[in-house]
């Protein structure tokens, strides 16, 4: 009981460990994307590579990337609400 | 030619993976419960359509059959009957923590619960069993209770919301890894391939391939500034 919820406490750390990373690396090629769009549409001042930096920066610190961590604690919740509503009657 | 290889290719991982939900997502059965009972039970070929070994609350002796790779399980068992007369058996066992991910550990309530639920023919009582798996004579397989909710008749029915939950998410994650391909093709390979093409189709071809692959590679994370 103990040894399989620790393989599969260890599984799931490993592949959703590979899901935040694919997904911190498109969300940043997207965030990256919009930023290049807005700057190509014109009226900002400085120069593309400065504009693309400070908004990465920017990005860097947001609440949207801190939500990547919802990657791991998502499936956790499912796993505890299902093994709650499957244990109850 | 090759399009007709193709699309059977694609038919069958279709299929597969049809199959494959079919199997694992959990349905809603309106029945009459008749008997509950426990039977020692040999397992052998068929040991994937069974709970895992260690899946706890089954008694196991493996090679108490005689042959090797066969065990014996003491598995519970809820016998049914539907509207129309045709029977369900299904097995009762735990699924543990790992595979299908239904995380059942009540077995044993979940038994005592149906053994409550036994009914006659000459007074009907209706439940909705919740399962997944199938039911084949030929293997000896049997689905596997969940739980078991009463009904008010024969005819109810039960709107299979966890399937539709997750159905959407699968849709979900496969939208967005389309997305992901898309991008990571837009902004990476993309720009790379384009960039290849530029080096080898430039005089300094020499020069550059000098620079380095994984440099180069690394100069297409970048989209070119605008001309």
């Amino acid at each position: 009981m103990i040894l399989e919820l620790a393989r599969l406490f260890v599984v799931a750390m490993v592949a959703l460990t590979v899901v935040r990373l694919v997904v911190a690396v498109y969300a940043r090629s997207v965030e990256r994307e919009r930023l290049e769009k807005a700057w190509d549409a014109g009226g900002i001042p400085g120069t593309r590579e400065a504009f693309v930096r400070a908004g990465m920066e920017a990005y860097r610190k947001s609440l949207r990337r801190k939500l990547l961590w919802l990657v791991y604690i998502l499936p956790m919740a499912v796993v505890l609400g299902t093994a709650y509503v499957a244990n109850t009657q | 030619m090759w399009r007709y290889a193709k699309w059977t290719v694609w038919a069958v991982a279709a299929a597969i993976v049809a199959a494959f939900l079919h199997y694992v997502l959990p349905q809603n059965d309106v029945v009459r419960i008749t008997n509950t009972y426990n039977r020692l039970t040999p397992i052998g070929d068929n040991a994937i359509f069974y709970g895992s070994p260690d899946a706890g609350s089954t008694l196991s002796s493996r090679a108490a059959a005689g042959a090797a790779g066969t065990e014996t399980r003491d598995i519970r068992f809820i016998e049914t009957i539907y509207p129309n007369g045709e029977v369900m058996i299904f097995r009762n066992e735990d699924t543990g923590w790992f595979w299908p991910p239904y995380f059942k550990w009540d077995s044993a309530n979940l038994q005592a619960e149906a053994t409550n639920a036994v009914s006659t023919a000459a007074a009907p009582e209706w439940y909705s069993v919740t399962h997944y798996g199938w039911r084949s004579v030929v293997f000896s397989i049997y689905p596997n209770a969940v739980s078991i909710t009463r009904v008010d008749g024969p005819d109810a029915r039960v709107f299979p919301w966890a399937s539709v939950i997750i159905l959407s998410l699968l849709a979900f994650v496969a939208f967005m890894i389309r997305r992901m391909w898309l991008q990571f093709r837009e902004r990476m390979v993309d720009p790379a391939l384009a960039s290849v093409g530029d080096a080898y189709d430039r005089a300094d071809a020499r020069a550059d391939a000098a620079r380095g692959r994984l440099s180069r590679w690394l100069g297409t994370w970048r989209r070119p500034p605008p001309r």
